[in-house]
């Protein structure tokens, strides 16, 4: 025995080898062909989506159930951040810091949505108020804060005038 | 004079000579070298299992641009197919047609872009007319990728996702990059 494996030493055919050599050519030319196609068909670039709805759209199926919950609303501004719950401001306005490549810091803002969420755990539904001067990148930075809170249910709409 | 093999002949004293008289070097030097295959083909199974690893089954739906730098998320789901609406520095595009300028969109003050609602609708007729052809039994979804240059003013985006939803298409999906883990260092998979 070797390895765990029958030999096969007896029988009447005397000592036959049991060696088999493989034939790597056409093993090589399958590894070439599959990397070949594996690298045209490649998406270098990983892409998702932040689903979100216009507030007032009817796309939302948990509407209705969130009706009897109260609102919570964040009002994105260029300069600041406020979040309220149901017609009450949750502290004060939070001022917008960046870091050093210029991303929004939003640390103070997660830890008031963690607040609400502990208060209110079955409210999942998250409108964001946005000023006209805020970037697109700050915008879905918050929304993609509030997905990672729990608030998976965002609108978005601009600030009434 | 003993017959002599052809080739060179050096005089009397090269003949003796240790590097001209041929000892100096192994005559029949063999010709073929050996190819480790081991490490070639552990080699092709390293690149084979990274690409399988990273190969994506839904292909590329957005087509990107110089003009386009997405931002990035970690929070975020598979995207799925769906009309495009790219909106880039200049030019608010649906699929592959400039239908407004970003300089005109920030100017006006109304809300609905016109030609991108047309394009749309176009869109939503042609879609729902192929689930009856099919005779699938799938209701129009009403999604829309906007894949959006991350320094656009939300004066410019809130025009798209107006005409989005006039146009009948309410669950918007913003294209983002997958930044792969959380600002605070720990990783995501939300998919």
């Amino acid at each position: 025995m070797a390895g765990g494996m029958d030999l096969g030493t007896g029988g009447k055919g005397g000592k036959k080898a049991l060696d088999a050599t493989i034939n790597l050519v056409p093993f090589i030319d399958l590894m070439a062909v599959t990397i070949s196609f594996l690298i045209m068909t490649a998406v270098w670039t990983q892409i998702g989506r932040l689903q979100v709805s216009s507030a007032g759209g009817d796309s939302d199926p948990n509407q209705d159930k969130d009706d009897k919950l109260p609102q919570i609303t964040l009002l994105l501004a260029e300069k600041e951040i406020k979040i309220s719950v149901g017609s009450a401001q949750l502290g004060d306005a939070i001022p917008n810091t960046r870091d050093e490549k210029g991303q929004l810091q939003l640390a103070k803002v997660q830890e008031l949505l963690k607040k609400i969420r502990e208060q209110i755990p079955d409210q999942t539904a998250l409108t964001v108020q946005t000023e006209d001067d805020v970037r697109y990148e700050d915008l879905v930075r918050v929304i993609d804060e509030a997905i990672g809170d729990g608030l998976t249910a965002v609108s978005v709409s601009p600030v009434a005038s | 004079m003993a017959i002599q093999v052809p080739g060179k002949r050096y005089g009397a004293r090269l003949a003796r000579s240790h590097f001209f008289s041929g000892h100096h070097s192994s005559a029949k030097k063999s010709t073929s070298a050996d190819l480790l295959i081991t490490p070639l083909v552990d080699m092709f199974v390293i690149i084979v299992l990274f690409l399988i690893a990273n190969f994506s089954a839904t292909g590329e739906i957005l087509n990107m641009t110089k003009d386009v730098q997405l931002p990035s998320a970690s929070h975020i789901k598979e995207l799925e197919l769906a009309p495009v609406v790219m909106i880039s520095a200049t030019d608010v595009i649906m699929n592959g047609v400039a239908v407004a300028r970003v300089s005109d969109l920030s100017r006006e003050d109304y809300l609905s872009i016109p030609a991108l609602e047309e394009r749309l609708r176009e869109e939503k007729k042609q879609t729902e007319e192929l689930h009856i052809a099919a005779a699938d039994g799938q209701a129009f979804t009403g999604d829309v990728n906007i894949q959006g240059h991350k320094e656009i003013p939300f004066k410019v985006l809130k025009r798209v996702m107006f005409s989005c939803q006039n146009a009948g298409y309410g669950n918007l999906n913003f294209a983002v990059l997958d930044s792969g883990s959380r600002p605070d260092g720990t990783k995501t998979a939300e998919r």
